[in-house]
Parts: C-alpha cells; structure tokens; sequence
C-alpha cells in the first residue's frame, strides 16, 4: 500500500491580477522525491509556503496524513510533521552549529518551557543534538559558530534544523542554490539518504540534481501544473523543454 | 573542545556579577570605616536601578523586545507599596506579593496586545501603556496624585528596615536572588529560546515553537521584577509619586542597560553603577570649568553615550570580555 503523506486539494492564491496558484492539486507518497520545477515566478516558493503555513490559501486544502491543515499556524503545522529549508539559509546566526540543534532537539521533545533546566550544558540533549548533525555530516563542526560556516555547510545545517523535527513531509525550497558542484554533490547524497519514510517536496534550479533525485517530477508555469511524471517522460516532454529547459539551453 | 570557549564566556560574566554582588554586600563596611553612611543610602539606590535594569534586560537584551515603558512596572510596585499601607496594611511581604501579581497581570495584558506589533511599533504602543499609566496616577488625588504620597517603610516583620543596614541588606538579598534567577533562566530551555527568537524568529516557527508565548512570557518575568524593585523602592524613598514611573525613567533604565551591556548578566548592574558616578563626578567636573552649566551635565553624558554605542560595540561588559581576551592571548591561555 502506498501511503499518501501530503494531499494538495484545488489550491489557488492570487495577489491582485496575479494568479499564482491556479487550481493545483498534487500528492506527495511516503519514501518520494517529487520536485518542482518551473521558470522564475511561476509560484513554486508560494506553494511551499501554502504548504508550510505561512500563507493561507485563497481556497482549497491541504491534507497532512490525511488531516485538514489549511487551518492551521506554522508551529502548529511543524508539530504535526512539516520540516522545511528556505531558500535564502534561515539559521541562529548568533548561536554555533550545536547550539542550533540543541534548540531543535528540545523543540522536538517538547521540553522548551523550563526556566531552570539548562539547555547547552545538557548531556541529553547535546547527544541528540550530535546524531542530527551526523546525518548532513557536520558533526566536525559542531563547536563553531554558524557566522564562521561556509555558505554550504550553512545549508547543511539548515537541513539538519528541518531534520530535527522526525518530519513526515519536508519541504526543501532550492537547497542547492548558490552551492558550489562539490556541495551539490554532497547535498545530493544527503537527500538521497533522508528519502526513508519522508515524503519531500523539492524546489531545485539545478536540473542534474533534480533528474538525479527526483521519482516524481512536476512542472509548474504561472501556478498552473503543465506536466507531471517519471523524469524520464518529463524529459521527453517537448511542452516542458520549451517553457523551461529550453531557456536555458 | 569548543564548545568550552561558550562555557567560559558565560563563565567570565557570571564572575563579573558576583564580584559586584560582593561588592555591594562588603560597601557597607567600608561606609562605616570610613564615616560616610550617606553612600549607603546611594548604594541602596544603585542597586534598585541595577534590580530594575536587569529586569528589563531580560527582554530588551536577550529577548530583543525594546520595552519603553518598563518604568511603569517600578510604579506600580511602589504603588503596591504605597496604596496598601494607605489603607492600613504595611506588612512588606504582602506588598511583595500583591506587587508581582499585580504586574504579572499587567505584564501579560500588556504584551500580549503589544506583541502584536513589532519594531518602533512595538516600543510606542509600550510607551502608550506606562503613559497611561503614568496619567492614572497623576489624576488619582486621593493617593496624592501629582505630589505623590508619603509612606512608612514597610514592615518585614524579622526585619525592622528603621535600622538602616536591615534595609540595605534585604535589597541586596532581593538583588542576589533576583540575579541567581536570571542566571537560570537565560541559560535555561526558555532562556535559549528566548534569545533565538531575538536572532531569528522565523527560524525558532520553523523549529515548531510558538514566538508569542515565550515573548509574553519573558515580558511577564521581566515585568514583575521591576516590581519588586520598585515596591523595595518605596521602602527606600519612604515616599511614592507618578515621576518613578515618567518616562524619562523608562529611557534611564534603557541607557543603564546600553551603557553596562545589552543581553550580559552583570552588565545593567555595572551601568546602574557607572551611571550613578557620572551622574554625580560630571556636574561637579563643570562646577569647575563652568559653573552656571552644572545641572546641565548630560551635554557631557550624551557624548559618552554615543561614544561607548559606537566604539564599545556590548557596553562596557563587552568592552570588559574584550578585555580579557586579550589578556588571555597575551598569556598563550585559551589558543
């Protein structure tokens, strides 16, 4: 049986004229890269942030394992399982690499309102910090702050942060961007990796990472779905390689 | 490991706060050596600032929510004070008590409307309320409004605060434990999350954290703090009006937060300090050179201000960490 983690129902958002999500339905399985892909402006970031919460759909829902969570607030949306990475690194600039998961991890057991239990001193909660961090392989740097972290290793953490959550669905909104081809690659196998019990939504430019990674891939121009299938019938789709792939080549 | 680097700044600062919490405990000492109890009476008064300031401290500095109206909170405590023993109760402990209620609940009415906006805002509408407030106290005649009202120290029952040093020493305790209080709570869960929030608040959504409760909350403590000082004020001053709660009061507090060290522990107590010298050496300093402009000693203190937000980037607790740092590379210590 195939389990169906996130449910698009006939979503649409217009801002004035500007329809950016038209009448988009779409689903998500358990264990599934399905990636987004489509020109600038054409609503990807809006989608995910529909997803995600912080921006309410004009109508249509948003189905979660099956629960209506349209309604619902961002926190609220995370603790039902919603993990996302934004598209512009979204981490405690101010705190070290550590120090960001460790805030994670008690987020994640729920165990933020304690004014005198400490947080960064913790065994606990250091230990469970560290297995996150081992996942997007940054445990080497753990001791140092996020100011000090290459753009890639930024991205990396900001991976781990959505991780940290045991979210069923993530949603990763161009982790690639402005990584150079040895992040990618690295990034890649990281994602590649998480892809068990995960269902993931991916927004990516880079088209060898997306064709790599993908089993689903979806094509959206101006908040409309144009084409969705196996990447190798997106591949073949002629409509597809003249909206997008065409631009480029 | 570097994770120790983190450790040890906390470390340092926590030093620097209990160094000046003995200070305060051996001053008296010196005072009587040295016949000048009158500076017991400043150091009193010292403490009750540095008590309000690191209240204030908890959301401006480390919670990134520039309250400007924080003196009200000090008000309202004193008023706690003065309205109870108005109607005959004078038991200090009660005052207490009733002081953090009162500003409990205020603090949470308050925040959690001003909380719905954010930036300048954020600091009008908390500006707004301590007018308000101000105002209320200001028209309430029978409690002497404008010219405020005389009161007894408070009764403490074990303590008799006529004798001066019972008075000096229940501040200083109320000081200690207030301080040992926010030395848990910002290295605490909350304390964490509450500084991340001030750093990135989408992040601490993204997390599945909801920034409204731990914000009203930290305004909720830090409210009820300047509290108590300012019920223990009231004891001080033996006397309560409106002007503790002018907004002026509210920006000294902030300066004494900025000129010690946004977000440090140790930090509002030394502003509070170094606040009151310059208050004091800097109108005696134009004496000298000028003497018709002594009252206006704030043309000096303004500069200065400018000077530690440019140059001493963390007040003067940042410049004093910079400080040691160096020291310590010097010695080859910490590489």
């Amino acid at each position: 049986m195939i389990a169906t983690v996130l449910d698009l129902v006939n979503l649409n958002k217009s801002y004035g004229v500007l329809q950016a999500t038209a009448d988009l339905s779409l689903s998500v399985e358990r264990g599934q890269i399905h990636a987004l892909i489509g020109p600038n402006g054409a609503g990807k970031t809006t989608l995910i942030n529909q997803i995600y919460g912080s921006e309410i759909p004009d109508s249509g829902c948003v189905f979660l394992n099956g629960e209506n969570i349209t309604g619902l607030s961002v926190p609220k949306r995370v603790r039902k399982g919603i993990g996302r990475s934004f598209q512009i690194s979204n981490v405690l600039t101010e705190f070290a690499v550590i120090e960001n998961a460790i805030i994670a991890e008690q987020a994640r057991r729920d165990e933020s309102f304690h004014f005198f239990r400490p947080a960064f001193s913790d065994q606990d909660l250091i230990a469970g910090a560290m297995i996150v961090l081992e996942r997007v392989g940054l445990q080497k740097r753990s001791g140092d702050l996020v100011a000090d972290l290459a753009h890639g290793e930024r991205r990396l953490l900001e991976l781990a942060l959505a991780l940290s959550g045991t979210p069923s669905m993530l949603l990763l909104d161009e982790p690639m961007a402005g990584a150079g081809f040895e992040e990618t690659l690295h990034m890649t196998r990281v994602i590649d990796g998480m892809r068990d019990n995960v269902g993931i939504l991916l927004v990516e430019h880079d088209m060898d990472a997306v064709f790599r990674l993908a089993d689903v891939i979806t094509v959206l121009v101006e908040g409309q779905i144009i084409a969705s299938g196996k990447p190798d019938e997106i591949r073949a789709n002629c409509e597809v390689l003249a909206a997008y792939l065409g631009d480029e080549e | 490991m570097d994770l120790f680097k983190f450790l040890w700044t906390g470390v340092k600062e926590q030093q620097m706060l209990f160094g000046l919490l003995t200070g305060f405990a051996l001053f008296p000492i010196y005072t009587a050596y040295a016949d000048l109890p009158f500076w017991n009476d400043v150091a009193m008064r010292i403490m009750l600032l540095g008590m309000a300031a690191m209240g204030l401290n908890l959301i401006l500095g480390y919670g990134g929510m520039v309250s400007f109206g924080h003196a009200a909170f000090v008000g309202i405590g004193a008023y706690c004070a003065g309205i109870s023993q108005f109607y005959g109760l004078n038991n200090g402990w009660a005052h207490l008590g009733l002081s953090l209620g009162v500003c409990g609940i205020l603090g949470l009415v308050i925040s959690f409307l001003a909380l719905r906006t954010s930036g300048i805002y954020f600091i009008m509408i908390t500006l707004a309320f301590a007018q308000m407030l101000f105002f209320l106290f200001v028209s309430l005649e029978q409690y002497g409004g404008d010219d405020g009202m005389s009161i007894n120290r408070a009764d403490f029952m074990l303590f008799d605060l006529y004798n001066p040093l019972r008075l000096y020493y229940l501040i200083w305790s109320a000081l200690l434990i207030i301080s040992v209080i926010l030395l848990f709570i910002v290295h605490s869960r909350f304390g964490v999350v509450l500084r991340a929030i001030n750093n990135n608040e989408s992040r601490v959504e993204a997390l599945g954290l909801s920034p409204l409760r731990y914000k009203v909350t930290g305004y909720i403590i830090s409210a009820m703090i300047c509290g108590v000082a300012g019920t223990l004020f009231a004891s001080w001053q033996e006397y309560v009006s409106p002007d503790i709660m002018h907004w002026s009061r509210s920006g000294e507090l902030m300066i004494i937060i900025i000129l010690g060290g946004l977000a440090t522990l140790a930090g509002p107590l030394l502003g509070a300090v170094v606040f009151f010298i310059l208050e004091e050496l800097l109108p005696e300093l134009l004496n000298l050179v000028a003497p018709s402009y002594a009252e206006n000693w704030m043309i000096i203190f303004g500069p200065i201000m400018i000077f530690v937000v440019l140059f001493a980037r963390g007040g003067l607790m940042g410049w004093v960490s910079r400080l040691a740092a160096r020291r310590m590379s010097d010695h080859g210590v910490g590489q």
